[in-house]
């Protein structure tokens, strides 16, 4: 009797668990890992004649072979590892300010501040460089009415505007982790510091970075994702020689409809990512669920 | 009385609202609750006490539904509700931290089990003023939980459950996080609650103060079994175990073996080498050793000799006052170096009484108590 | 360097004239944009012609207004649509996935955590790629077997739904476990004592102590979603939702029109992010 009553109990506790379970396992398994697995399955394959598919490494050869593909990755790599370490230059002094130097009701708000332009959509704020940063652009309007340009002065469409565009757009994403770890510094920590013959720079050094390096990490990650995968912001400011893999990307699949290439290079920026991703960990001994969470 | 009383109580009598047949519970190697058995005459107020870890919590959970004992029975009204969902079950719990719905305001708190019950709803209002008035928080009503204080909250909890007139109200040391203060009025508080609503109270606690001052019945509970089952007097002045002798109020404790006994007055003799006369129900063979316990308050302390000579009265220096009021206490060296515990005595005699004064402790052999200190004794294992 | 520690004037005016010029460079660029939506020109750009209403109420090209932009306005319904539809599937999820991974013991718990997390590190183009080829396989194979051909599993609303669905439900779930965990257990005991279900238990107490947590999430799912891009440009069909729609005229040249969008974007996110934080005030109180 007693040994029924507690089976019944557990079956029911089992029927809510699985119930639980199966939208989870559903959602991963359709939109995630297959889809994936697919696009791995596509990218080791060619077209041999209408749907008639063979097994073929000659997407990968092609990206290893074909120097445009290859620049492409290398400087989209690079320049994001750029931007990245930028906004963290950037970002650190604010976020320490709000942190540290601010209490009270001008923190809170300065934090929401800080928050509220990325409410809105990415859309707009490239946008608005871009109406800053173009040749008829207010930044040219005041170059030239303050004498310091003879004509009109392009300002989009080169390196330097995809990055501020980049940059931009990140900053949130640095800013948050940012101020939530230097909030968590005890200020007493800085004081003795000081208080023990320290001077400024060796308490950032010794102290204040080495507390805040969990929340530099996850900022940096999350970073250099956005930009790594961002398409938005470089086809934008950077016209149409922005070269920035995810537009290659956009162009096998939608413009030559190549999916076989486009699924390719899709796993190389993935496997890149993944890598980066795991390397900034491994490096800071942080653990992926800790930081993500 | 206990052990007996318990054994027969476990056949299901019509006026027990509560009873438990062996019932155990196992946590992997643990056992949690040991063969429990008891029963709980209706309109009792039943206390559980023992040491944190002891099984009481674990018990109370079976109690509420929220745990599955792994064998024994629990009888509500006579009814066996081990297949009675927690939700279906006839008794309410006071939590340990209230539990109170902070989304919801008292007069909500309080009909939520009335809408669970099926309840029709006009008649909330009237049941909730009514429930608040005898708590003694009339039109608090429609307070938030945030805007209450520490006691009015246990009020609340204890109206929650009471308003739904369940067989047996379950209480979870729920005294544990106010101050002293307070505290010693709630304990007031509980007792008249109880007899108003002559509901059948089942409280858990490891403050003995709580259960001896508010309890008809006490059980107290040692490593998942209880040691006795009794009266607040009688677990004070006729413990039947060594832990509930040391566990319930304070004592003077020694190792000593047994020279003699004459009916249930043991001759004793402790390591130090004093010879004192106490109780025991038992036989003890000569020899045996055996733990007594004296209490503070039952040895009479005095500056001269008293006449006629007592069972056991011992010359002792003074070794410091412990000044508490009214409880206030003097340690106490005998010649043979022993060190006890008496309490002050209210009298201006002793006003003046300072360190290294002699004095002399008296007691009779009946208000010393001594248990064989070998393996602690359960109700049992007792012949 | 904190305010307990004395430093130099110039040190500390230098600090706040930086923080000062960061939060310029933050704020000028929606300013910029704002400000243009009233220009009297043709163009979002100097000079400055003079104040106009043209790219609000304007009701005949080429000073075609918002409020008489059909296209631009369905895009506005699309995006709504498929924002309502996302927010309230990734919700419904998300809570199922915090009682799983905050009330539920089971092996394998933290890998299918992991897994879980995976969709914030995947980049949404990629995400978007990924949904595509699958869905086109599935739609494929349909074909082939039953000819039956599946439109949902083509370029379309349905897939924009879907992909965005992908990678909000971790937002949402991250939202809502955090929530959870702060869960008093015995609260739903004691619900349970006074004689609710497990069930009941969970809708009158459970979820209400979840409210802020739901609300929270369905913000930033709904503006998460109404604003993405990424994702949305690899999957969409003939139906443009309004991101894809801006992003279409923003390269071929458009009219202020846009900035009059994105005044009404700004407005609309401001009043959602500003009542998220209202509505989750009383809770810290």
């Amino acid at each position: 009797m007693n040994r029924a009553s507690f089976h019944r109990n557990r079956s029911q506790f089992r029927l809510g668990f699985w119930l639980l379970l199966a939208p989870i396992v559903l959602w991963l398994s359709l939109l995630i890992i297959l889809p994936h697995v697919d696009m791995v399955l596509v990218s080791l394959r060619e077209r041999i004649a209408s749907r008639q598919y063979g097994f073929s490494l000659d997407n990968y050869t092609a990206f290893f072979t074909e120097p445009l593909y290859w620049n492409t990755f290398v400087r989209t790599a690079v320049m994001s590892i750029i931007a990245t370490l930028m906004t963290l230059i950037i970002a650190f002094p604010v976020s320490f300010y709000i942190a540290k130097v601010l209490s009270g009701r001008p923190k809170i708000a300065l934090f929401i501040l800080c928050l509220i332009p990325f409410w809105v959509s990415e859309l707009v704020r490239t946008y608005g460089w871009m109406i800053l940063l173009r040749e008829t652009g207010l930044i040219s309007g005041a170059l030239q009415w303050l004498g310091l340009a003879g004509q009109p002065v392009e300002l989009l469409y080169n390196d330097v505007a995809i990055m501020i565009g980049l940059i931009y757009t990140s900053m949130l994403f640095m800013v948050v982790p940012l101020v939530t770890t230097l909030d968590s510094l005890d200020n007493s920590l800085i004081e003795a510091g000081y208080d023990l013959g320290g001077n400024g720079w060796q308490v950032m050094t010794n102290i204040v970075i080495p507390h805040a390096m969990p929340g530099i990490m996850s900022g940096c990650i999350v970073v250099f994702m956005l930009t790594l995968g961002n398409y938005l912001t470089p086809t934008l400011l950077g016209g149409k020689d922005s070269l920035w893999f995810t537009e290659q990307i956009y162009t096998q699949f939608i413009t030559r409809f190549n999916w076989e290439q486009g699924a390719a290079f899709g796993i190389l920026l993935l496997i890149l990512s993944s890598l980066i991703v795991w390397l900034g960990l491994k490096l800071t001994k942080q653990s992926f669920t800790r930081v993500m969470s | 009385m206990s052990d007996h009383a318990v054994a027969s109580a476990t056949e299901p009598r019509v006026q027990a609202d509560l009873a438990c047949t062996r019932l155990s519970k196992q946590f992997g190697a643990f056992t949690a609750v040991d063969q429990v058995s008891f029963s709980i005459p209706r309109g009792a107020f039943f206390s559980i006490l023992g040491p944190s870890g002891c099984g009481k919590t674990t018990l109370l959970r079976m109690l509420a539904g929220f745990q599955q004992p792994d064998s024994g029975d629990i009888l509500i009204k006579g009814r066996s509700v081990l297949h009675t969902p927690p939700n279906k079950r006839p008794v309410n719990m006071v939590f340990q931290h209230l539990a109170l719905f902070p989304n919801m305001s008292v007069a909500e708190n309080i009909a939520y089990g009335l809408k669970r019950n099926g309840v029709p709803k006009r008649q909330h209002a009237a049941l909730i003023d009514e429930v608040l008035t005898k708590v003694h928080l009339p039109g608090y009503g429609k307070k938030r939980i945030d805007q209450l204080s520490g006691g009015q909250k246990q009020r609340v909890a204890i109206a929650r459950c009471l308003v739904l007139k369940p067989a047996v109200l379950l209480l979870d040391e729920p005294l544990g996080a106010l101050d002293l203060k307070l505290r010693e009025q709630m304990k007031i508080e509980l007792k008249r609650l109880q007899q108003e609503f002559n509901t059948t109270f089942v409280y858990i606690t490891h403050d003995q103060s709580e259960a001896l001052v508010m309890s008809d019945q006490v059980a107290v509970m040692n490593h998942g079994r209880f040691e006795q089952v009794g009266t607040p007097q009688e677990l004070y002045y006729q413990p039947k175990t060594a832990f509930v002798a040391s566990f319930v109020g304070d004592s003077n404790q020694f190792a000593a073996t047994v020279q003699a006994q004459t009916d249930q007055t043991v001759t004793t003799v402790t390591k130090r080498g004093v010879q004192l006369q106490c109780y025991s129900e038992l036989a003890l063979p000569p020899g045996a050793p055996v733990t007594l316990f004296i209490r503070p308050e039952v040895i009479q302390v005095g500056v001269c000799k008293p006449d006629p000579v007592p069972d056991n009265c011992l010359a002792a220096t003074v070794l410091r006052i412990l000044f508490d009021g009214a409880r206030s206490q003097i340690q106490v060296q005998t010649a043979e170096g022993a060190v006890l515990l008496a309490a002050l005595p209210q009298t201006a005699d002793f006003q003046a009484l300072t360190p290294g004064r002699s004095v002399y402790l008296s007691w009779q052999a009946r208000q010393g108590l001594c248990f064989a200190a070998t393996s602690p004794q359960h109700p049992g294992a007792v012949p | 360097m904190i305010p307990s520690l004395s430093s130099s004037r110039f040190y500390r005016v230098s600090y706040r004239c930086y923080v000062g010029l960061f939060f310029i460079f933050l704020i000028t660029p929606l300013l910029v944009v704002a400000a243009f939506s009233f220009n009297d020109s043709l163009f979002p750009s100097l000079p400055w012609q003079g104040f106009t209403l043209d790219w609000y109420l304007g009701a005949r090209s080429p000073r075609l207004g918002l409020l008489h932009d059909h296209a631009l306005l369905d895009s506005i319904v699309v995006s709504v649509q498929v924002a309502v539809v996302t927010t309230v599937a990734s919700l419904a999820l998300a809570t199922c996935n915090a009682f799983l991974f905050e009330r539920e013991q089971f092996p394998g718990k933290n890998f299918l955590y992991v897994l879980m997390l995976m969709p914030l590190v995947i980049p949404g183009v990629i995400l978007g790629v990924s949904i595509l080829v699958f869905s086109s396989t599935v739609a494929n194979w349909f074909e082939v077997q039953f000819e039956v051909e599946l439109e949902a599993l083509r370029p379309g609303l349905v897939l924009v739904s879907l992909g965005q669905f992908a990678f909000i439900t971790t937002i949402a779930t991250l939202v809502i476990s955090a929530r959870l965990r702060k869960f008093d257990l015995t609260l739903e005991e004691a619900a349970m004592n006074l004689g609710a279900s497990r069930l009941t238990a969970i809708a009158t107490v459970t979820l209400p102590f979840l409210r802020p947590a739901l609300l929270g999430a369905a913000v930033v799912a709904f503006l998460m979603s109404f604003e993405n891009f990424n994702t949305t440009l690899m999957l969409v069909g003939s139906e443009a939702p309004l991101t894809i729609a801006m992003f279409d005229r923003l390269r071929e040249g458009s009219t202020p029109v846009l900035n009059a969008v994105s005044v009404l974007l700004m407005l609309g996110s401001a009043c959602l992010a500003l009542g998220s934080l209202f509505v989750q005030r009383p809770e810290k109180a």
